[in-house]
C-alpha cells in the first residue's frame, strides 16, 4: 500500500497532497427487549485525497482504489480553483511507522454466539430487575479500522516523505434500560468502549443491574427547581463539563481566522481558578480518543489548555498551528474515509486538585450531586450538559435521587465560579463520542475529578 | 437504467440467486450511490472544494424465521457478505414476516432534477460569495461562513418478493453562518436551505436576510424574562420541538414499548391547531420516496388530526411485531410531515405577544429525557419580545418542560404562512419556563 500510495502521489502538482486510504469491518448484534434487535456486518473500503494550493484546499472521496493518480490530479485541481493566498502548514517531522493494534484479546477471534451470549446475559439481568422494566437496549459493537495514510511532507522523493499505517480497533458494549409507569417513560444507560480487549466488556454484570434499578427508581424521582444551585459533579460528568465547555472552544479552527477569538482566547489570559489544570492527550495509551498518529500524520502528544488557570495552548491542525505560529500535537481527525481530518480533541481532562472528596461535599448545604452524562453541547462561550441522574445534598449529605438535571452556562463565569477541585480523577470510557461539522461519533475520553461549582443555572420549572 | 444501476443490477441479481440456493427463505438487496460537489467559504474566504462519490450494497437474509444483515462496497465481497449475513440470521433478530411482499402499486413522485444534476461549481459559488459579501458588507468584523453542494445519487432494490425498484434523487443545499464576537461575547447565527429541484429557494437572498435579521435584532443585550412566558418559535424550532412526536409515533418504539404513546391512538395529544400529514409524494421533497425500504408502496397519512394521534408508523417487520399492516415507512419514520397552516400571519402573532421570547436556536435541546418529551436547554440564539416587538438578545438562560404539555394547551397557534418547504409554520407556545441566574 505504501508503494502504491507514494507512486500515486507523483502525481501532484499542489503545494500539499496527502492520501487516506482505510478499510473497515465492522459487526454489530443488539437485543431490545426479550428478543434480538440486529445482527449486522459490514466490510467497506475507500479513502480521501486532500490537496492544498495557495491556501485552497481540494478534498476528493472515493470507495475505489483504482485511479488513485486521477484522485490525486483531482484534488489538486480543486484545490487551484480555490486557493486565493499562500498555503502555511506547520513544519513537521515526516513519519515512517506502522502501528499495529496492541489487542490483548481480539475481538475478531470470538465468535459471533459469544458476543450474544454476554449481551443476552446483560438483556436478562436489566429485564429482571423490576417489573417496571418495559424495555432494554443492550448493543455490542466492533470496529476494526485500518488507516493509511501518505503526504507530499517532506520532499519530492519517496524516502523522506510521510507514510503511515495505523490499527484502530474499537469495542464497545451499551446498557439501557426503560423503564414506565403509565404514560411516563425514563431511561437509563451505561457504557464501556475498549480499544485493548474484548474482555473489557465481560463482567458488567453489576453494571446492568445499577441501570435497570436506576431507570425504574427515576420513575418517582423528583425533577430539580430550575434556577441557580452548588453542584457538585463527579468525574464523568466533570468531565464532559470540560470537554463541552472549554475543550470545543480550544480547537483553534474556531479562533486562528478571527481576530477577536485569538484575542478572546490568548495564551496568558486568565480564565479560571488558579487551582484547575486542564489537558488533551492523544498519546495516553488505552483510551478512546487515543492514537499514535492524527489524520495528517502529525504524532500525538500532550496539550496543556489550562495551567493554573491560566490558558496555556490549543489544539492544531497543520494548518491553524502554522498560523497561530505553534507546534501541532496530533489533534487533525477524521470520523472516517469519507471525512478531511478537523481540529478536534481526543483524551481531555482535568487535572486532580488537593482537596479530599469527602471535604467536597461538607461545604455543601444545600445542592445537588450531579452524576454521569447524557450529553453535551456548546456554542462556544455557551454550554448545556445533561446528568443522567443526581442526588440532593443537605448538610454536606447525600440524600434523594432526582432527574432532569440539565446544566447550561457561559464558560468564562462558569470556570470562575469553580470552587473545589477533589483529589481523586476517573477517565471515562464510553461508548459515545464526539461531534463536530458534521463528524460524529468520534472517539473521544474524559474525566476528572469531582468538582464543585457555585451557582449553576439548571433548567426547570 | 444508468450504466452503474445496470452493474449493480448483475450483481444483486447474482447475489440474489445464491442467496436462494443457499436456501435462505427470503433476501431483499439493495444499492446506493452518490455523487457530490461542494465549496466552502470559511471565515470570508473561498477555503475548499470538494468532489466525492461513494456507494455501497446491502443484503438481508430470511433464514429460519430469523434476519441477518452484512454490507459493503465491493462486489468482489458479495459471496464472503452473502456467508456473513447466513451466519449473522443464525444468532439474529426474529422476523416478523413470513416472506418480502409482492411489488405493489407505488404513487409516482418526482425526486430528479436535470437541471440540480448539472449544476456546475460556478453555479455553487456564485450565491456562497453573494452571501459572504452581503454579510462583510453589514459587518466587516463579522466572521462569515457559506457553504453548498450538489448532490446526485440513485438506488436499487430487489427482493425475493419480485420487487425490482430503482430511483434517482438530485439534491442542493445552500446555508450560512455569522459569528459576531465582542469581548466574551459570541453570537452564532446561520440559515441553511436544501430542495431537489432548483428553484426560487436556491438562492442567497433569503438566507442573507434571516442571518441580517438575527443580527439586527442581538445588538442590543437585555435581561430575559423568568417564570412562565410566551414562546415565538420560527418553523425550524417547531421542528424541533416536534421530535419528540417522531419517536412516540415509530411503530417499532410503540411494540416495543418504549413510546408514551401506546396505546393512546384516539387520544388528544396536541392543541386542536395541530393537523400533520405525511407526504412522501411531495416532489423534489428531500424525503420523498415511492417505495420504502421493504419495496412496500408509500402513502400519504394523516398522524394528527386536530390534535388527535391517528396513527403509528411501521415497517415490514415493526408491523408484524405489532400485529398491524405495514404503512411504508422506512424505520418507521416520517417521509416529510407537514403540517396544517393557522389563520393568522407570522407577523401578526409576534405582535401580539406582551412579554415573552423568540426561540432560534437551543444549546443541548436533545440531551433530556426527549421520548418523554421532556427537554431543558440553554437558549443558544433567542430573543426577547415586549409589546410585540423584538426589544433585544438574550442569553444565558434555560427553557424547560414537557414539550406534550406544552404543545396541547388550547391557547398554542399556528402561523398561516409556512416555512420554504411548505411544511412547518411558525407558532406560538403560552407558557415556557425560563430560568436565568440574577445578575
Amino acid at each position: 500500500m505504501k508503494d502504491q500510495l507514494f507512486d500515486a502521489l507523483k502525481s501532484n502538482t499542489a503545494d500539499y497532497a496527502e492520501i487516506r486510504v482505510e478499510s473497515e469491518e465492522r459487526t454489530s448484534l443488539a437485543y431490545r427487549g426479550k428478543e434480538v434487535e440486529s445482527s449486522t456486518r459490514s466490510s467497506f473500503v475507500g479513502g480521501l485525497v486532500r490537496a492544498c494550493t495557495r491556501g485552497g484546499w481540494g478534498v476528493v472521496t472515493f470507495d475505489s482504489l483504482d485511479n488513485l493518480k486521477e484522485r490525486v490530479v483531482e484534488a489538486g485541481r480543486c484545490a487551484a480553483l480555490v486557493g486565493r493566498e499562500e498555503t502555511q502548514l506547520a513544519e513537521v517531522e515526516p513519519v515512517d511507522r506502522e502501528c499495529p493494534a496492541e489487542l490483548e484479546r481480539d475481538f475478531r477471534g470470538v465468535s459471533l454466539d459469544e458476543k450474544l451470549k454476554v449481551i443476552g446475559a446483560y438483556n436478562q439481568i436489566l429485564l429482571g430487575v423490576s417489573p417496571k422494566i418495559e424495555s432494554t437496549n443492550v448493543t455490542y459493537a466492533d470496529t476494526f479500522r485500518t488507516v493509511h495514510f501518505a503526504s507530499s511532507r517532506g520532499g519530492r522523493t519517496a524516502s523522506v516523505r510521510s507514510y503511515f499505517m495505523e490499527e484502530r480497533p474499537r469495542a464497545i458494549c451499551v446498557l439501557g434500560a426503560t423503564a414506565r409507569e403509565g404514560s411516563l417513560v425514563q431511561q437509563s444507560h451505561d457504557s464501556v468502549s475498549t480499544n485493548r480487549s474484548f474482555d473489557a466488556v465481560l463482567g458488567l454484570e453489576a453494571m446492568a443491574e445499577q441501570v435497570g434499578q436506576r431507570a425504574a427508581a427515576l420513575l418517582t424521582a423528583p425533577k430539580v427547581a430550575g434556577g441557580p444551585h452548588t453542584v457538585i459533579l463527579d468525574p464523568k460528568l466533570a468531565g464532559v463539563f470540560i470537554h463541552e465547555a472549554f475543550g470545543h472552544l480550544s480547537e483553534a479552527d474556531f479562533i486562528y481566522e478571527t481576530p477577536q477569538m485569538r484575542s478572546l482566547m490568548e495564551v496568558g489570559r486568565e480564565v479560571g481558578v488558579k487551582e484547575l489544570n486542564v489537558y488533551d492527550d492523544g498519546s495516553l495509551g488505552g483510551y478512546g480518543g487515543s492514537l499514535h498518529v492524527d489524520d495528517e500524520g502529525t504524532p500525538t502528544s500532550r496539550t496543556c489548555l489550562i495551567r493554573d488557570g491560566v490558558l496555556a495552548g490549543h489544539l492544531h491542525s497543520l494548518e491553524t498551528a502554522a498560523k497561530m505560529g505553534a507546534a501541532p500535537a496530533g489533534n487533525a481527525r477524521a470520523i472516517s474515509r469519507h471525512y478531511a481530518p478537523i481540529v478536534r480533541m481526543t483524551n481531555t481532562f482535568i487535572d486532580k486538585g488537593n482537596l479530599p472528596v469527602a471535604e467536597l461535599f461538607a461545604g455543601v448545604d444545600d445542592g445537588i450531586l450531579c452524576c454521569d452524562m447524557f450529553g453535551g453541547q456548546t456554542m462556544l462561550e455557551m454550554f448545556t450538559f445533561s446528568a443522567a441522574y443526581g442526588y440532593r445534598i443537605h448538610n454536606g449529605e447525600v440524600g434523594e435521587l432526582l432527574r432532569d438535571i440539565t446544566l447550561s452556562g457561559n464558560v468564562f463565569e462558569t470556570l470562575r465560579a469553580i470552587d473545589g477541585i477533589a483529589d481523586d480523577q476517573y477517565i471515562a470510557q464510553n461508548a459515545g463520542g464526539c461531534g463536530k461539522n458534521g463528524q460524529s461519533p468520534l472517539p473521544v475520553s474524559f474525566g476528572s475529578p469531582h468538582i464543585r461549582i457555585r451557582d449553576v443555572v439548571i433548567g426547570g420549572s | 437504467m444508468t450504466p452503474f444501476l445496470e452493474k449493480a443490477h448483475d450483481h444483486l441479481l447474482t447475489g440474489l440467486e445464491a442467496a436462494k440456493r443457499r436456501g435462505v427463505a427470503g433476501a431483499k438487496l439493495s444499492f446506493g450511490r452518490h455523487e457530490s460537489l461542494d465549496c466552502e467559504y470559511e471565515s470570508g474566504r473561498l477555503k475548499t472544494a470538494g468532489a466525492h462519490e461513494n456507494a455501497g450494497f446491502s443484503l438481508e437474509v430470511l433464514v429460519d424465521g430469523r434476519l441477518g444483515t452484512a454490507s459493503g462496497n465491493r462486489f468482489e465481497d458479495l459471496d464472503r457478505l452473502l456467508e456473513d449475513a447466513i451466519a449473522l440470521a443464525a444468532v439474529g433478530r426474529q422476523a416478523h414476516f413470513d416472506a418480502w411482499p409482492a411489488p405493489g402499486s407505488a404513487t409516482a413522485v418526482a425526486t430528479h432534477s436535470e437541471q440540480a444534476a448539472a449544476l456546475s461549481r460556478d453555479d455553487l459559488l456564485a450565491p456562497c460569495a453573494e452571501i459572504v459579501d452581503a454579510l462583510k458588507a453589514f459587518d466587516s468584523e463579522l466572521r462569515v461562513d457559506a457553504w453548498t453542494s450538489r448532490s446526485e445519487s440513485e438506488s436499487l432494490l430487489v427482493t425475493s418478493g419480485g420487487v425490482l425498484h430503482s430511483a434517482q434523487k438530485t439534491n442542493w443545499s445552500l446555508g450560512g453562518h455569522a459569528q459576531r464576537t465582542q469581548g466574551t461575547d459570541i453570537l452564532m447565527t446561520g440559515h441553511g436551505r436544501g430542495w431537489g429541484e432548483v428553484n426560487e429557494h436556491f438562492s442567497a437572498k433569503p438566507i442573507i436576510d434571516c442571518v441580517l435579521e438575527d443580527l439586527r435584532r442581538a445588538e442590543r443585550l437585555v435581561e430575559p424574562p423568568s417564570g412562565l412566558v410566551p414562546a415565538f418559535l420560527p418553523p425550524e424550532s417547531l421542528s424541533m420541538f416536534l421530535w419528540p412526536l417522531s419517536l412516540g409515533i415509530n411503530g417499532r418504539n410503540v411494540a416495543k414499548g418504549d413510546s408514551p404513546l401506546a396505546g393512546r391512538l384516539g387520544e388528544r395529544l396536541l392543541a386542536p391547531c395541530f393537523t400533520i400529514t405525511d407526504r412522501p409524494h411531495a416532489d423534489f421533497a428531500p424525503g420523498a420516496a415511492s417505495m420504502d425500504g421493504d419495496g412496500i408502496p408509500t402513502r400519504e397519512q394523516v398522524l394528527v388530526r386536530e390534535g388527535v394521534l391517528q396513527r403509528f408508523l411501521y415497517d415490514l417487520d415493526s408491523a408484524g411485531l405489532a400485529g398491524a399492516e405495514p404503512t411504508g415507512n422506512s424505520g418507521c419514520r416520517p417521509y416529510h410531515p407537514v403540517l396544517r397552516p393557522g389563520s393568522r400571519h407570522s407577523d401578526q402573532l409576534l405582535a401580539g405577544i406582551k412579554d415573552g421570547i423568540v426561540i432560534r436556536d437551543l444549546i443541548g435541546f436533545g440531551q433530556s429525557n426527549i421520548l418523554n418529551g421532556d427537554f431543558s436547554a440553554n437558549v443558544g440564539l433567542g430573543f426577547r419580545v415586549q409589546n410585540g416587538e423584538v426589544v433585544g438578545r438574550i442569553k444565558d438562560c434555560m427553557v424547560a418542560g414537557n414539550l406534550y404539555e406544552l404543545l396541547s394547551l388550547d391557547d398554542v397557534e399556528l402561523s398561516s404562512d409556512l416555512d420554504y418547504q411548505n411544511a412547518t409554520p411558525h407558532a406560538v407556545l403560552p407558557a415556557v419556563a425560563v430560568s436565568s441566574r440574577p445578575r
